[in-house]
Formats: structure tokens, sequence, C-alpha cells
């Protein structure tokens, strides 16, 4: 039961991450929702995750488990990439800025 | 657009390293009567002097961006500098001068906002058979993924009203910025016309230009931009 409590306080956690992230960039909330949500059902209903992964081919559940960290992580490192890509834009703004301000028209 | 003085037409040059070729190419426009304006994209040559020199206006990034926020840079520039029309061209010499009219003539005559250029209506000599394919392939995307019916997608001689620049805001630094642009167009719902052009590919201009990897990247950019707002 305690494992079950940290791990479901760590899940809301990146549910309330997904959702303040929404408005930048709205399929990696969704993804993340998606598989938060797919993480709290299975830490409070692990019997299914055994069935889960025995439908689909893993055979352990804490495989699975194993598997959908690594897509957590994944979406993480997406969303890095897209943030890097937010913040170049705006280093972008800033160079053209300067740059323009110091333009030098021909000497003729 | 109506007829515009060639003093109002703002050729905009991205260049990056181009010291071996900037000044024939700023000289040979200038001299057709146009106002040049030379990005340096972060150059670690004397691209910049030499375009001064031989008398464009030199806008310097500090570091290097990519051709797309050259681009962007130099229509910001013009338009703030009152320009009609807009035409970008590249610094590698592969493009020829008096194509410049006949894009402003069919701007003109046509009453569109944005004349592409296309080697594929024109000509291409010494175009490697690799690159057409490479080519032709980002074409056929281009046309699935803006609807325009375009022949050449990566040419980047094109020209452009005062109207038509306004509309153009691209946000990807690097390659991709060629389908940003068609995108951009098609959005604006702006009328377009494709003109027949000449690019003479030199070895300079091919050891320069893309290569078959860039476009895994390019279309890696394109799809990461439509992840995030």
């Amino acid at each position: 039961m305690i494992a079950q409590l940290i791990l479901s306080t760590l899940l809301a956690a990146i549910l309330l991450y997904a959702w303040t992230e929404y408005r930048r960039s709205p399929a990696v909330a969704i993804l993340t929702v998606l598989v938060a949500t797919a993480g709290l059902y299975f830490v409070w209903v692990p019997e299914h995750s055994t069935r889960l992964a025995e439908l689909v081919g893993i055979g352990r559940g804490v495989d699975l488990m194993l598997y959908i960290w690594v897509c957590l992580s994944l979406i993480v490192l997406l969303n890095l990439h897209l943030k890097l890509r937010t913040q170049m834009e705006l280093i972008t703004t800033l160079a053209r800025e300067i740059a323009i301000a110091a333009a030098k028209p021909p000497k003729d | 657009m109506d007829p515009v003085s060639r003093a109002h037409v703002y050729v905009v040059i991205p260049a990056y390293n181009e010291g071996p070729v900037i000044s024939r190419v700023v000289l040979e426009v200038r001299r057709a009567g146009y106002a040049v304006v030379v990005v340096d994209d972060g150059s670690s040559d004397a691209t910049a002097d030499h375009a001064g020199a031989a008398g464009a206006t030199v806008i310097a990034h500090p570091f290097n961006l990519g051709q797309g926020a050259a681009l962007q840079t130099g229509i910001d520039y013009a338009l703030v500098q009152g320009a009609q029309c807009i035409v970008t061209f590249d610094a590698d010499g592969q493009h020829r001068v008096s194509d410049i009219s006949r894009l402003i003539e069919s701007l003109v005559r046509e009453r569109a906002d944005f004349a592409l250029g296309s080697r594929f209506l024109g000509q291409a000599p010494n175009l490697p058979l690799l690159r057409r394919l490479m080519l032709q392939a980002a074409t056929a995307f281009s046309r699935l993924t803006t609807g325009l019916q375009v022949t050449d997608t990566h040419n980047g001689l094109r020209a452009m009203t005062r109207r038509g620049a306004a509309a153009i805001k691209l946000r990807q630094n690097r390659m991709a910025h060629a389908s940003e642009y068609l995108s951009q167009i098609a959005r604006s719902g702006l009328r377009y016309v494709e003109q027949p052009v000449t690019i003479e590919y030199t070895a300079y201009s091919l050891a320069k230009g893309q290569k078959v990897g860039d476009a895994v990247l390019i279309l890696l950019d394109l799809f990461a931009r439509r992840l995030y707002r």
C-alpha cells in the first residue's frame, strides 16, 4: 500500500505537469496523460498488468511497467527537445533584432 | 502589383562562408540596379567585408542561425526599408541575375504576390541525377502537404510583393524553411505563379548544396514543428 501511494503521488504530479504543458505542446501533453494514466491504473490493479503483458507477448507485468517507464522517458526527451527549439526561436528573434539594428548600408 | 522601379526591389542574399564568390554575385545584382541585402549568417571568413565592399547592405548575424533565419532577417529588413518587391537569391553564384526581372514581370503580369523560380520548367544544366531525384521527391512531398501544384520546391530564387513578404514568417531556421515557405503561401491564400529559371551548377555550388541525408533532417524538423505552438 505504501508503494502504491508513493507511485500514485508521483504519477499524479506527472499528470499535473502534463496539464501545464498542454498549451505549449498538446501532443506531448496528451501522450504524457495516456502513459501516466496507464501507469496509475496498473499501480492499483497490478494483476491486469500481467494479463495485458501476456496478451501483447511481453510475459511479465513488471516488464510491461519497465516499457511504460521507457516510454515516459522518451516523452520527456521529446519535450526537452521541443523546449530547446522554442528557446532557439527566442534566441533567433533576439539575434535578428540585434543584427538589423547594426545593419551596415553600402558606402556609396 | 504595379510596376516598380529597380531601386525599390530588394534582393536578399543569405550567405555563410561565401567569401570566394560573394563579391561577384553582389556586383552583378547591383549592376542591374537592384538594392542588395546580404545577410551574413555568422561566417568565419570575410564574406561580410567582401559583400560590403561590393555595394551591399550587410546584416551580420552574431552567430550561425541557418539559411531560413537569414532569409527572414533579410525580408524583415527590406520591409522596414520600404521595399515594394523582395527577391531571394542564392550567394553561391548558381542563379542568373536576368531571371530576377522575369520573376518581377510575372508578379505584375499575373497580379500575383509570389513568383517562384522553377528549374524544372526552365533549365538546370549539370544537375546530378541523385540530386534531381531528391528534388523531385521533395516536390512530391510539398505538393501533398501544401496542396500547391508546384514543380520545384527547394529553389532559392523567388520574388514576392510587399504584401506577400508580410505574410511570411519563417520559423524553420535551417533547411526546412523552403517547405515552410510554401505552407505559408498556401495558408495566406495569396496568388502565386511559377516562372522558369536557370540554375547553373558549378563544382563550388554542388559542394555547398544540400546532401541526400539532409532530406531526413528536413522531415524531422517539419514534424517537430507541428508538435508545439
